[in-house]
């Protein structure tokens, strides 16, 4: 026994000894990048033919996501061409990758180039310093590349941050077979919508999946519910603070969700659906209609979907009586890439920022995966799928976009909001409830 | 080796690098989190100090349900300790005893425990849902449809639901812990007793529970941290959801630092967290030395 507890010591202590060892030996290699700063500054010709590589950070892991084809292709143009300039990247999904980018933010250890969402989370990153502002390598004429409006949510103070990849949207996705199949009328109002609801439920048919596990698919309803009552611009004041969200609209918007979930217009189990499940519901064929973003188009057109050339996408059904149209849209360009402030290679990363993002522009309108935010060049018209065509005929005649509110609002209001949200799907909230606390939100900013 | 040991300088030197690696990897993080828990900072920028205002808005002005998930953590405690380790308890006699297949059981018993977290949650997840989940299709097919629900849907049923894969994962654990201790309970104590008339059950309540009080103590203390600070399988199951019917504070934590950009505040949840912890293994340490 006592020869075990004296091996059992040592054993530990060696593992022990081992792992200090081994923190050590990352913590050095992790500096090494560093240490050649002192060097750079001195020999800036030699730098310049010496070869430079960029760290970039993405969020486009995911081989079902259309984003990562295209980023694939064009990081692989990038490094063939550019061989002086390498990029080295490195992408985890969605919900993983905003601890990932924050953490490594607030620890200033973020890459040269990196992903963020626009507006409300990017806004921490830029008033800590952190990300370069691009102004001076966009007077070449990049910025007249770019489609009008697409900046607005990478600029703050006047200044331009990031550059975006694509423009998104939300529609409403309808599965035209079962619309048909039960002789219902596609909804262009909101009664109809609320007859297409209960005819499909009448024949035990879910009319409409949302995955409220994630609380933002569900958010999406009301927000644009509010932005038919409200009207884009009345939804726009009130989030920008300039109006109070304790008004009537708003109060009408949550009632009429409400009307919808009493009218069981959503999936039984809404609350235990995450929006991976209610993507793979809708492609599934198991339910009639969604909204969402036109990310959604690339799960719909895939090879594994059920449902492939049977979805239209088509306006959010105007609301009688609201003070918005169905020309006005929920969403924005929001995916961009920024430089890190911190970063040795200023130039070199401006200029692969500006480049990965018009190619990806390109390849995603192409691939029918995103909406663009640069003029389009270069792209064969005859690929591109019919639902993506469908999406940027409708923008043809938008007059507004409201950006996702859970990224115009930030952190813990966004949080509030969607859990607000989650409450009214619940039943146990009433509209006025929802109303006043929301405007809470914004009596607290003041 | 006797001398090494009994050397004091020897011994400093031996359980340095153990001790620098422990106050570099908790003392250090758990002294920062009290720092920042006095901050009003969103993680990123610059903190401004605020004092005590973040553990006021979290015990006295609080909005965000974090009562409810203290008692949502204090119902897991209570159901880990009289329901989870007498089963573990059970077992582990059962098996100590030495029945047929033996090497077998305690195997199967204990895979939960080496199985990652994220899988037995895609598990679960899978025999709760409400459209082809196992769960469902068992009642279905037994006539119990009334019974069918979207269990981690309905803010009713959500909390049990998610304890129970918690409760079934550490089973295996505790028993095993029990199970090697009623093991090393000499067999000259069973025999003396066997001649005495104890058998079974006797013999399991009068002799091996006694003897083998000690590890039940460490396991009620496991069990009680280990409820109070749960996180990574409610977060896959549920996310604390549905409307924060299976919310628990680490899962609060986590929501108020990364969804919310709300570091200081966040860190006063953990604070608390890592208090509530220590309270409660010493009133448990009072309780059984009192005995």
């Amino acid at each position: 026994m006592k020869g075990f507890s004296i091996k059992a010591i040592s054993l530990t202590i060696i593992a022990g000894v081992m792992l200090s060892l081994a923190a050590c030996g990352s913590s050095n290699s992790g500096s090494t990048p560093a240490s050649p700063d002192s060097s750079a500054g001195s020999s800036d010709l030699k730098a310049s033919t010496k070869k430079v590589t960029l760290k970039m950070w993405h969020q486009w892991a995911s081989p079902n996501d259309g984003n990562t084809k295209a980023l694939r292709e064009v990081l692989d143009e990038w490094n063939r061409n550019n061989p002086d300039i390498q990029i080295v990247d490195d992408g985890i999904d969605g919900e993983s990758y905003k601890t990932k980018i924050k953490t490594a933010i607030a620890a200033n250890e973020a890459p040269d180039i990196f992903y963020a969402w626009g507006a409300g989370f990017a806004k921490p990153f830029v008033e800590a310093n952190a990300v370069l502002p691009l102004d001076d390598y966009l007077k070449d004429g990049t910025s007249e590349k770019l489609l009008p409006g697409s900046l607005t949510n990478v600029t703050y103070d006047g200044k331009v941050y990031g550059l975006p990849t694509s423009l998104s949207v939300a529609s409403l996705y309808i599965n035209k077979e079962i619309f048909d199949q039960n002789n219902v009328k596609i909804p262009t109002t909101f009664s109809e919508l609320l007859d297409a609801v209960k005819a499909f439920r009448e024949k035990n048919i879910t009319p409409i999946v949302v995955g409220q596990k994630d609380l933002w698919p569900g958010m999406y309803w009301y927000d644009i519910l509010a932005i038919r009552t409200a009207g884009a611009q009345g939804a726009l004041d009130a989030l920008n603070n300039q109006a109070s969200f304790d008004t009537q609209p708003f109060k009408d918007a949550a009632a009429k969700l409400q009307e919808l979930v009493a009218a069981k217009a959503f999936n039984d189990s809404k609350f235990s659906t995450g929006y991976n499940e209610m993507v793979s519901d809708f492609t599934q064929g198991k339910a009639a209609m969604v909204y969402q973003g036109n990310w959604l188009g690339g799960s719909v057109e895939d090879d594994q979907s059920l449902v492939k050339g049977k979805v239209i996408a088509i306006p959010f059904p105007a609301v009688e009586g609201g003070k918005g149209t169905a020309d006005e849209f929920f969403g924005g360009a929001i995916d961009a890439l920024w430089v890190s402030a911190n970063t040795k290679y200023k130039e070199e990363a401006a200029k692969a920022v500006k480049y990965l993002t018009e190619q990806m522009s390109n390849k995603l309108y192409e691939s029918g995966a995103g909406l663009p935010s640069w003029q389009v060049s270069g792209v064969d018209e005859s690929k591109i799928s019919d639902l993506t065509k469908q999406t940027v005929e409708m923008l043809k005649s938008a007059t507004h976009t409201v950006m996702w509110w859970d990224i115009f609002l930030e952190g813990k209001d966004a949080d509030r909001h969607k859990n607000l949200v989650a409450q009214l799907f619940d039943g146990k909230m009433t509209p006025d409830e929802y109303a006043a606390q929301m405007q809470k939100i914004n009596e607290a900013k003041k | 080796m006797d001398k090494v040991l009994g050397d004091r300088r020897a011994i400093a030197l031996f359980v340095l690098p153990t001790l620098i690696l422990f106050a570099a990897i908790i003392a250090v993080p758990i002294l920062l989190s009290g720092y920042y828990s006095l901050l009003d900072w969103d993680g990123i920028g610059e903190g401004t100090f605020v004092g005590l205002q973040n553990y006021a808005n979290l015990l006295f002005q609080n909005t965000d349900g974090f009562g409810k998930s203290v008692v949502n953590s204090i119902i897991l405690l209570l159901l880990s300790v009289f329901v989870q380790l007498p089963i573990a308890l059970a077992l582990a006699l059962i098996l100590a005893r030495g029945i047929k297949g033996e090497v077998l059981y305690r195997t199967v018993y204990f895979i939960p425990v080496i199985m990652s977290t994220v899988v037995i949650g895609q598990l679960w997840l899978k025999i709760y849902n409400a459209d082809y989940g196992l769960l469902n299709a068992m009642l279905g097919s037994i006539g119990l449809d009334s019974w069918k629900s979207d269990w981690l849907g309905d803010t009713s049923k959500a909390l049990l639901a998610a304890f129970v894969p918690i409760l079934w994962q550490y089973t295996g654990y505790h028993m095993l812990l029990m199970y090697a201790s009623a093991k090393s309970v000499s067999e000259e104590i069973y025999e003396a007793a066997r001649i005495d008339g104890a058998t079974g059950i006797t013999s399991a309540l009068k002799i091996t529970i006694p003897l083998i009080k000690p590890m039940i103590e460490v396991c009620i203390i496991f069990a009680v941290i280990g409820s109070l600070k749960i996180f990574d399988l409610i977060y896959v199951l549920t996310r604390g959801g549905p409307l924060h019917a299976t919310e628990v504070p680490s899962t609060l934590m986590y929501k108020s630092i990364f969804d919310q950009y709300q570091y200081g505040y966040g860190s006063s949840i953990a604070i608390f967290i890592i208090a509530e912890c220590i309270i409660f293994t010493l009133i448990l340490q009072r309780a059984f030395k009192s005995e």
